[in-house]
């Protein structure tokens, strides 16, 4: 078991870790790319840019979208501040980085990263259960929406685990391994599924702003294309 | 021959004929991609949907059907799915490998209907956590399949008359237009005693006037408040013959004909050595004015609308105003195309608080308001206005009954139209929907003018 413990937090992680920040640059290289490519092309190039970051903020400290589904939105933002929080604030991740690369930051505390945890848990569950809950939901969504949430719970389960022996049924390997391979997976899924929004997000407001920026000749380009230039409507 | 039983609305033959529609679509959708810009948007869609349903309840269609097609996410899904498919690697690679998706004739007459369910209103866009703009979504998917004919014929028939026939989408003929305006000019002498003008084909006027062309047939008073507002301002200003229309329905089925159009409005101000385009009331004309720098480059033409022009000269003291105020309760209708982004939406409640004593608010309002349920182009296609006064627009008219009010200002033709019907249907029997400038019309101090200038019973004033 130790073994695989040392496979999980060694060459494991350093792939999954990577693979995720590759991944993440990739994402935003492309956008970044496609949107100068837009950009060039479009008629008109002035872009309501005070407009698209007020709008970028509201949806980064998003008080304001509890007016809609409450309920939902309360368990949406209490699930993001927990699962963006515990991972990068908790002293005994900061204690890795520190030992492997030199940097650190101020941690919370373990109380507070426990209730995090707990709040991330059931933000999760309630999320899923939402989502089966309501018909407008269900039709719409896809394995992965109910499988992330739970996916992203299972490192906060095992986690809470490892800290706390007491209440660990399982071996404290077992549950290590489960910890660091399950957080591997997550950090895998996260340019691969709609999770990339955790890299996207400061660009979505700009993206859908520059859909309506046009090349200026991209219908006549088009009807040429088509053969129906000229053509009689 | 109308082909109404396979879609709600009315389609050409030749929309039905094509037997190869699915690989049509697909070139349509390419070539748009090699030219526009959507590709953007699309492949970031694709990316991070998170199916979180706050759109459904943002839509006032589906606050009403409940129905699952209803919901933006779930229509923009429809179009999405085609480009994640045949237009993504992944898609394509996952195609070979598990089948999957294939486009077919029966999913693109979902589409068809979908995507005419949506008055692309973009109230959801403002509730969608990932900004993804379901309006942007149904305009898009509404240009492909005109690409492969599916066009309702209200829309098409509209466009042809503006593109390739009279030369505007209500074919009236320049002397029909120079007789209109004669006989307004004459009834603004006759009710007002002003000789306010109509100029028609003045060269170099600074202000090119385009209302929506259906003003000269149905909004007589707004035109009238036009005249007046400009008349009273000193206002230089013309109508072109060579085009008199700010219509544009290609900004609701395909930027092919939106770039004509929107080229031929700038050709008109350029051919009077006009300096500015004052559009009339109306909210898509002038959402699609906005976009002539797009299509004409920086030099082109300033867009005004004629509430910012009336606004500006109440603000400067050049429209005097009579002491006695609209008496009645006046409410106001944001339409969509100018008030969502929140380009226009306190010149208007300006003025009207400035000219009526009773002025209420819907709510929401402003950006967050409800459409019309007629936007889109929609309210033009009238096989469909079961669907539009009911399920579309039964929220708009709650909202409409609980203010109380008896004027409805809409400043927009189409919102106008739609509107009167909403009202019609849902037993809104009392409420009078007018243009802003027709109340502005009735408070107008034209200068020791006799208030008996109003029409008798018209409305209701205070001293």
């Amino acid at each position: 078991m130790e073994h695989l413990v040392a496979w999980a937090r060694g060459p494991a992680f350093i792939f999954s870790f990577t693979f995720m920040v590759l991944g993440l640059l990739r994402h935003l290289a492309l956008t970044f790319w496609q949107f100068s490519r837009a950009w060039r092309k479009a008629g008109d190039k002035s872009l309501p840019l005070k407009k698209v970051a007020l709008e970028t903020l509201r949806w980064m400290f998003p008080v304001n979208c509890l007016r809609e589904q409450a309920l939902f939105s309360v368990t949406s933002i209490l699930f993001h501040i927990a699962v963006l929080v515990v991972p990068v604030f908790l002293a005994g991740h900061i204690a890795l980085w520190a030992r492997g690369s030199g940097w650190s930051w101020p941690a919370v505390s373990n109380g507070v990263a426990d209730v995090l945890t707990i709040v991330a848990l059931f933000m999760a569950l309630a999320l899923v259960v939402q989502r089966l809950a309501a018909q407008a939901t269900r039709a719409l969504s896809r394995p992965q929406d109910y499988a992330l949430p739970l996916i992203i719970a299972l490192p906060f389960a095992s986690g809470f685990l490892v800290m706390h022996p007491a209440l660990n049924p399982f071996s404290f390997d077992a549950m290590f391994f489960l910890h660091i391979m399950s957080a591997n997976l997550l950090m895998i899924l996260i340019p691969t599924t709609k999770l990339v929004h955790a890299a996207l997000f400061p660009d979505l407001q700009l993206v859908s702003e520059m859909g309506w920026h046009w090349p200026p000749d991209a219908g006549s380009k088009v009807g040429i294309s088509l053969g129906k230039e000229g053509v009689r409507l | 021959m109308n082909h109404r039983t396979r879609y709600s609305y009315y389609v050409e033959e030749r929309a039905l004929q094509g037997t190869d529609r699915p690989r049509r679509f697909l070139q349509a959708f390419a070539v748009i991609l090699e030219h526009s810009n959507y590709g953007l948007p699309l492949e970031v869609y694709t990316r991070i949907s998170a199916k979180c349903n706050r759109c459904a309840s943002a839509c006032q269609l589906y606050q009403s059907t409940g129905e699952d097609r209803d919901i933006p996410c779930h229509r923009s899904e429809l179009l999405l799915r085609i480009y994640r498919r045949y237009f993504t690697r992944a898609g394509v690679l996952q195609a070979r490998l598990l089948r999957g998706f294939t486009l077919t004739d029966a999913y693109l007459d979902e589409l068809a209907e979908s995507y005419y369910r949506c008055t692309a209103c973009r109230r959801c866009k403002l509730t969608c956590p990932m900004g993804i703009d379901h309006g942007l979504v149904t305009h898009l998917a509404r240009w492909l399949l005109a690409e492969i004919d599916l066009i309702p014929k209200a829309l098409l028939v509209s466009v042809r008359e503006q593109l390739e026939g009279v030369g505007n989408t209500s074919a009236i003929p320049v002397p029909a237009l120079r007789d209109t305006c004669q006989f307004l000019e004459e009834e603004l002498q006759d009710l007002f005693h002003v000789g306010a003008k109509f100029p028609v084909d003045v060269e170099g006027s600074e202000f090119v006037f385009f209302p929506a062309v259906s003003d000269f047939l149905l909004e007589a008073e707004t035109l009238m408040g036009n005249a007046a507002v400009m008349h009273v301002t000193g206002g230089s200003w013309t109508i072109g013959t060579h085009n008199y229309d700010g219509i544009n329905y290609g900004l609701f089925y395909s930027d092919r004909m939106m770039e004509r159009i929107v080229r031929n409005v700038a050709r008109e101000v350029r051919r009077l050595k006009g300096r500015k385009i004052l559009v009339g009331e109306c909210g898509h004309a002038t959402r699609s004015a906005w976009f002539v720098p797009t299509f004409c480059g920086p030099d082109a033409p300033e867009v005004v609308s004629c509430m910012q022009y009336a606004w500006k000269q109440l603000q400067a003291g050049k429209i005097l105003l009579k002491d006695e105020k609209i008496l009645e309760r006046v409410t106001y209708h944001d339409p969509c195309n100018i008030a969502r982004a929140g380009r226009i939406t306190e010149e208007p409640r300006e003025i009207l608080k400035a000219i009526c004593r009773d002025f209420v608010e819907m709510i929401p309002n402003r950006t967050r308001n409800y459409c019309c349920g007629g936007g889109g182009g929609t309210v033009s296609i009238d096989e469909i206005r079961a669907f539009r006064t009911g399920p579309m627009g039964r929220r708009k008219a709650d909202q409409i009954r609980q203010t109380g009010a008896h004027y409805l200002v809409a400043p927009c033709a189409n919102c106008k139209k739609q509107l009167r019907e909403v009202c019609q249907d849902n037993g809104l029997d009392n409420v009078q929907v007018v243009g802003l400038h027709d109340l502005l019309l009735k408070v107008i101090d034209f200068g020791g003018q006799d208030a008996s200038g109003i029409p008798a019973g018209d409305a209701a004033t205070e001293s």
